[in-house]
Parts: structure tokens; sequence; C-alpha cells
């Protein structure tokens, strides 16, 4: 009996010493539509390149994260991709992967010392800045072409504890600050509906049973744009009056545009990002010189070019 | 103690030590003090509104011609009919002394699964993009995930008070497995990909007019089914709670489990039943919320259940079991939704207003437990 626990123990350490050369991902979380695109990319382009991937999903705890990748060090993985759960708690990554000498690429997510990371650490992202402002640039287009001077807009924003939400928030700001917006902007109320379609369809309802007269909603994502427009829809206000933006590209909010609802979003190349984090982990582990700042540009999309988009999430 | 129990309480003083039922002792009823709040809540929102020339309830609009403003009660009684409806379930597993943590993860696990079975094989002319099953599975009569919804409740409900009943773990325990092990049958299922794009029978479960549709267009609610349904159920559940031996046993076992078992209650079989109930209303919740939103998630009803958990215990209704009543949770569910709805109308800083939240619900307890000392003190 006895025997037999320590043969199925060796087994299992063969097993987790078997993996050694590939490549640990630690996910913030897995339940995450975009995440998911993201995760799936990892996965497709490693299968497609012979690579072997252990992707752990880090549940949105900081703590359990750090636990994966000492896991992964002990492992002794070729590199590690992390996408961070908290990108304030990266520091920490970074030093366990560099006194280990392993390779570490951070994906979609900005660490904090993404100015200082060792030479084997990179950062492979779409510039978060562009999201916000493609989208809030071109919702001002097309409120000026609606032949609008003044606008009046309500605005949805992600979870406050969120770089992307605040950062697109800022984007906002930022545009009618530096006049890059066609008309003028009055923002009657910006709120958070925490990503989520069912708390965004409550809160515009909420804002619409104030009577307020309004031209455009920014939301942060797609998720919350689709929601304002329940709303609005349920209301019986005419699409064709109100313009309403979102982030993502998310196959519900492409249906959404080619319905003739959604007025804006903007592409982040989840996949792309996924493949572009394993082609420099590959690199760094093999010793290559890889930027550390690898940009995945983000795309707008309307009505016009929707059609592009619909097999790309 | 209450007056829902709707036991008549006896005048005799024997055997009680002298203790005696003294009926100017009896004070308002639970749920009264509970609607009191829920008016000074609304009437401090209204003053908050009057301030910046707004108002909270009332209609000020020039091109509406109604005393209130229509649109604010809707979405008030609307944004929390979908938590209310679980609220109702665990309003009874609390009434019986238990909790059920699960339900929140019940919802996403039935969200994924009902969804696969109600979605649409065409998106304006495209194939489902989401489609989860092959051609088999789509464009199914309404009442197939009506059904496999359900079935997924009474599953979940079932074991959680199949577990309770005969193993004997603390429901804090068993509903906490519940919620977990639920939670990870919702991501498992599509691999965390969101499934959308349900039939228009099914989307209209919630976007629809049932209403309008019952009573030959008399009554018309667009869009407010879910908030019908809730209402439907809440009268069901209070009726239910205090006119039938089912109610009558929730209290006793609530109230003291042993001696409802010495007087002959099969109290592991009501647990079982009460668990099942609380699971099937979770199901409901779900079905209602992914029509509503078309989409369902692995994500959704995170938290729902400490929501439901927050209304009930707003309504009065004790964690020690026994004490409480369906009436307290809806206005406990109203009470929760007002101050949704006042801090957007009066654009509290979103930061603020968790914060804020927060602070209402354990103070609301607090104010019920002082009242409660009061009253024993006499």
């Amino acid at each position: 009996m006895k025997k037999t626990i320590f043969a199925a123990g060796v087994i299992a350490l063969l097993g987790t010493t078997a993996m050694a050369d590939g490549i640990g991902v630690s996910m913030a979380k897995f339940d995450d539509n975009f995440l998911t695109v993201l995760r799936n990319g990892i996965q497709t382009y490693a299968d497609a390149n012979g690579i072997s991937v252990q992707i752990e999903d880090a549940q949105n705890d900081v703590a359990k994260q750090l636990d994966q990748i000492n896991n992964f060090i002990a492992s002794g993985v070729s590199a590690i991709v992390v996408n961070p759960v908290d990108t304030s708690a990266t520091q920490a990554m970074s030093d366990a992967a560099a006194a280990a000498s392993i390779p570490l690429v951070y994906v979609n997510r900005q660490p904090i010392n993404v100015d200082t990371l060792p030479d084997n650490q990179a950062f492979v992202a779409s510039n978060e800045v562009d999201s916000g402002t493609l989208e809030t640039i071109e919702v001002c287009a097309q409120l000026k072409a609606a032949g609008k001077d003044n606008a009046n807009v309500y605005i949805m924003m992600g979870e406050l504890s969120n770089q992307a939400a605040v950062q697109r928030t800022a984007d906002i700001h930022d545009v009618m600050a530096a006049g890059k917006c066609a008309v003028t902007l009055n923002i009657i109320d910006e709120q958070t509906a925490n990503w989520s379609r069912d708390e965004a369809q409550n809160m515009m309802t909420n804002w619409l049973s104030t009577g307020a007269a309004f031209d455009a909603v920014i939301a942060n994502n797609d998720e919350m744009a689709i929601g304002a427009l329940q709303a609005i829809k349920a209301a019986n206000i005419d699409m064709a009056t109100v313009i309403v933006g979102g982030v993502d590209a998310t196959q519900d909010a492409l249906a959404s545009m080619q319905a003739g609802e959604l007025d804006v979003t903007v592409f982040q190349d989840a996949a792309g990002q996924g493949s572009g984090a394993v082609d420099a982990a590959v690199k760094l582990s093999k010793g290559e010189a890889v930027d550390q700042k690898v940009y995945i540009p983000f795309q707008l999309v309307t009505a016009a070019n929707v059609a592009d988009y619909l097999a790309k999430n | 103690m209450n007056d829902w129990g709707g036991m008549p309480v006896s005048q005799a003083t024997h055997g009680l030590g002298g203790l005696k039922y003294d009926p100017t002792k009896r004070a308002r009823p639970q749920e009264l003090n509970v609607f009191l709040a829920l008016v000074l809540i609304v009437f401090v929102f209204e003053v908050l509104n009057r301030i910046n020339g707004t108002s909270f309830l009332f209609n000020m609009r020039d091109n509406v011609d109604t005393l209130f403003n229509q649109q604010r009660l809707d979405i008030i009684v609307l944004q929390v009919a979908i938590t209310g409806i679980i609220a109702l379930g665990v309003t009874q597993v609390i009434i019986l002394g238990g909790i059920d943590l699960s339900s929140g993860s019940v919802v996403g696990a039935t969200a994924m699964i009902t969804m696969s079975f109600a979605q649409t094989a065409l998106v304006n002319g495209n194939p489902n993009p989401k489609a989860v099953f092959g051609d088999w599975a789509m464009d199914l009569p309404v009442i197939a995930p009506i059904a496999i919804g359900i079935a997924c409740g009474i599953l979940a409900g079932l074991i959680n008070g199949l577990l309770i009943a005969y193993t004997k773990i603390p429901p804090f325990i068993a509903t906490l497995g519940m919620m977990v092990s639920a939670r990870g049958v919702a991501r498992w299922w599509s691999n965390g990909q969101p499934v959308s794009f349900p039939t228009d029978s099914y989307a209209s479960l919630s976007n629809g007019d049932i209403l309008g549709s019952a009573t030959f267009g008399f009554l018309s609610w667009d869009g407010q089914n879910p908030a019908i349904y809730f209402v439907v159920l809440a009268v069901l559940f209070q009726f239910l709670m205090i006119y039938t031996v089912y109610g009558k046993r929730s209290y006793a076992i609530g109230s003291n489990e042993a001696a409802a078992r010495m007087s002959g209650i099969a109290v592991d079989r009501h647990k079982v039943l009460v668990y099942t109930i609380a699971g099937t209303l979770a199901a409901i919740a779900s079905i209602l919320l992914t029509s509503k939103t078309l989409t369902a998630q692995a994500g959704m009803g995170v938290m729902y259940e400490l929501d439901a958990i927050a209304m009930t215990v707003i309504g009065g209704v004790s964690l020690a079991g026994g004490r409480g009543s369906i009436i307290g949770t809806v206005l406990g569910a109203l009470i929760f939704s007002v101050i949704i709805s006042g801090f957007t109308s009066i654009k509290l800083d979103a930061y603020y207003q968790e914060m804020v939240k927060g602070a209402i619900i354990v103070g609301a307890v607090v104010l019920d437990q002082w009242r409660q000392r009061g009253q024993a003190k006499g």
C-alpha cells in the first residue's frame, strides 16, 4: 500500500517536472468575457506553435496570483505570463521572477513598475489612453454630424478600482479639455455601473426618470452601453436621436451596432495581446531582445466598418 | 413577538412565573416600523432633491401631465424585482433558522445553462456567434429553457436541503459549498464565454407586457414583468407563510427546532422543502435576469445572495430564525431600491455611494435591535 502511494507520488512529481519547460500563465480571472478571449488567444497561439502553456486562474485575488507565480518558478517554467489582478501589486511579482532569472511578461494591464522592469521582463497591451480617446472623439464627431454644437452627455464608469475605468473616464475629460471634441460637451452626470449590463440598464432608467434631455451616453465598456440602450429602447426614445458609445467590440455590441442601435465601440485586440505576450515570453526565454513595451493598437468600430470585426472576438 | 405568526397569544398566566400578557406592551408590528423607515428615507431624498430644485417622487416636467414621476416609481420596483425574488426564498430559509449563501451562484449557473437552450439561430441574418450547442438547441419553444432553468434551481435547492437535513452540517457550510460549486458550474459551462442572443419569446418573459395581456389591455405596464412576478410571488408566499401549515411549520422550526420536532413536525422533510423552494426562486430570478439583459454571463449574480440577505435583514427578519415576514422583506427591498435611485437622483459621487449604503444597512439593524430591547424592558 505504502509503495503504491509512493509510486503515485513519484508519478505526480514526474508529471509536474514534465511540463517544466513550458510557459506558466496566471490570468486575473477566468469569468471575464474579454480576458477569456485573451486567454483563448494565448492557448491558440501556443498550440499552433507547439508551446506548452499552463494557464491558472487567480480568481481576482492578488495573494493567489503571487502564489501561482512562485509555484511556476518552483516548477522551473521557461517563462511566465501574468495578467495582473491588481496593477499596483506587480513589484513583488517582478522581484520574484527576477530573483529566479525567469523571464516575465505582463499582459493587458499595465504594471505600476512598467518603467523600471528588469531586462528580461516586458509588457504587452494596448495603450489604454487610446480607447477612451478614440471613443470620445468619434461620439463628438457623430454629434457634430447630427447638427449639434452643444451636447448633454451621461458617462457610465466601470468599477472604480479598475485602472481602465479610471483612464477611460479621464480620457473623456482630456478630450474635452484639449478641444479635440467637435462639439461642446456638457456632462449631466457620471456614475459607475460596475461594467454590468443589468446595473447600467437600471442606472439609465434612473437617469431617464429625471427627465433631463440628453444627446449621448459614453460608457467605459460595451456591456454598460448595451444596458443603457435597452433602457433607452424601453422608454421608446428614438435610437437615431441619441449617440451611445462603448469599448471592447464584443459580439453582443457588434450585433447591436448592426441592428442600428450602438453607434461607437473600440476594438481591443485581445487575441493579439495574448499571442503577443506568448511571443515575447518565448523570445525572452531564448535570450532574444524584445521591446519592453509592446503596444497592440486599438481600432475604432462604427456602423461603417462593423462587418470587418464580426469574426475577430 | 410577531403578529404574523397568526397564533393567538394566551392570556393565561399559570405556569409562566407570573408573566402576564399586557396588550399595552404589544408594540406596532415590525413591518410598520420598516414602512415608516421607508417613508422617512423617501422624504429625506425628496428634501435633498428639492434643494437642487428637482423632485424625487413628483413629476416636475411640463411635457408630462402626471402628479408622480412614473418612471421613478417604475424603476424603484423593477430594479429590485430580481434580487427581491431571491430574497423571498432567503427570507423563508432565515425564518426557518437557516441561511442560504448559494443563491447568487445558483443564479449564475442557471443563467448559463438556461440561456444555452433559449438561443436563436440567426442574429441579423448571421449564424448566432455565441451558439453553445448545435442547431437542435436553437429556437426551442420557450417552455424548454424555463423547465430546464427551474430544474436547475430545484436540484441546487434539493442538494442544499438534503445536506442540511440529513448530514446535519450547518446551513452556512452546506450553502457555502453550493455557492462555490455552482459558480464553478457557471464558469465551466461555456469556458467563461457569455451566452447571448435569445429567442424573442424568451426575451419577452421580462421585456413584454404580461399585465396588459392578462387583463386584455386594461392594465398595461410595459417592460415591468419582473416587477409583476415579484409582487405575485410575494403575495403568494406571504399567504403561504401566514395561513398555511407550510408557513406555521417554518416559524415553529425557526423558533425552537427541538420543540417543533417533539410536537411531531417532520423537521427534516420540511427543511428540504424550504431549501428547494429557495433554490427554485433563485432559478426564477435567473430566468428573468437573463431574459431582461438578453445575455448570460458566468459572473452573473455575484453578491446577489448578500443583497438578498441585506434586504431580508432590513425588513426585520431575525437571523436567529422564527421572526419576520415576507412583507417585511418586500419593504426591505424597496428601502434598498429607494437608496439606489435616491443616490442617482441627487447625483451623489459614485465613490461615496457604497460607503453610505453599507452604513444604512447596519444602521437599520442597529435601530431595530434598540427598539426590540426597549420593548423587552417595557
